[in-house]
């Protein structure tokens, strides 16, 4: 399975890429914000999405709302520092399946996509 | 600030040096990723004004962090291949005929389980590197905060240029901002409970 990853902090895609080796998803592609994650959506092959809320250029919202009208199917996971109770509202309007407030430990990435996948 | 950056500021008699800090390369960083946003950013040229200095050093904070990080991420990485080398090497060891007795088996199983408990512990420590990310946009908000202060001062005194940089999206706020590990996991499942049967319904 190809799972993409978008998040301006490199630091960051390297813990979620670790973590996603430790539970058997190896296969991955990143992006930095929403442009680049739009551009390797469109090379094909990705079946999730775990994307940041706060990013230059393109933010994880815009990426979530442009993804969705392209792909209503896709399953994406927002991971961000947002934690407020109307932004996790916001996101899931967007039409992210799951949320994620960082930092989180890898039971949970592992837990939400499971659930995402099963 | 590596040497590079003190030497530079050395030698402008305590002024900064005009390369972009971001620029100046480490050592190292040949085999570190590509900096994201933030650390391009910090190249950017500072505000005509001289207002984006603190900005501009806020961002340098942020991109050297960043970049240092992705170094323990980097040591970290190759203690992991290490170790587990290491646990090949005493799994050969093993099957090797002199390995058989009770005492030799008894201690490959205790290195066995030593190797597993320092890859569990790189793998944690890892993990724990989250802090960086959340720091650089605990950061952002307050440069956010700057700049409406300066921006504030300019329209008050009818003087100055107000900050024109790029404002990227950043947390709406820092306070509900964890730093513990799911610490806001319960709350978070808990929104998204609701949201869902609120659809249902």
């Amino acid at each position: 399975m190809k799972i993409l990853i978008v998040d301006d902090s490199s630091t960051m895609r390297r813990i979620i890429i670790n973590t996603l080796s430790r539970i058997g998803y190896s296969d991955v592609v990143e992006g930095e914000n929403g442009k680049s994650g739009l551009e390797k959506l469109g090379q094909g092959g990705v079946e999730m999405i775990i994307t940041d809320w706060n990013m230059p250029e393109m933010d994880g919202l815009e990426f979530v709302k442009t993804v969705r009208g392209q792909n209503p199917a896709i399953p994406i996971l927002m991971v961000t520092t947002n934690a407020a109770k109307e932004d996790i509202v916001e996101a899931l309007q967007a039409g992210v399946n799951n949320y994620v407030v960082k930092p989180f430990t890898p039971e949970t990435l592992k837990e939400k996509i499971e659930s995402l996948l099963g | 600030m590596d040497q590079s950056e003190i030497d530079a500021l050395l030698a402008g008699g305590g002024k900064s040096p005009k390369k972009p800090k971001a620029a100046v390369k480490a050592p190292a960083a040949e085999s570190a990723p590509a900096p994201s946003a933030p650390a391009q950013a910090v190249a950017a040229e500072p505000h005509k004004d001289g207002s984006g200095h603190v900005i501009s050093e806020l961002d340098t904070v942020t991109a050297v962090t960043e970049r240092e990080s992705n170094k323990v991420m980097d040591q970290l990485d190759q203690i992991g291949r290490l170790v587990a080398r290491q646990q090949q090497l005493v799994t050969d060891m093993m099957t090797h005929e002199g390995a058989q007795t009770a005492g030799a088996q008894k201690a490959i199983h205790e290195v066995m389980s030593a190797s597993k408990e320092i890859q569990d512990k790189v793998f944690e420590a890892m993990d724990l590197m989250q802090f960086q990310d959340i720091t650089r946009q605990k950061l952002e908000r307050i440069v956010y905060h700057l700049r409406q202060i300066h921006d504030y001062i300019v329209d008050l005194l009818g003087t100055g240029l107000k900050s024109d940089a790029e404002r990227p999206s950043i947390s709406h706020t820092i306070a509900q901002t964890g730093t513990t590990p799911d610490e806001n996991k319960a709350h978070a499942d808990a929104v998204i409970e609701a949201f869902k049967s609120q659809k249902k319904g």
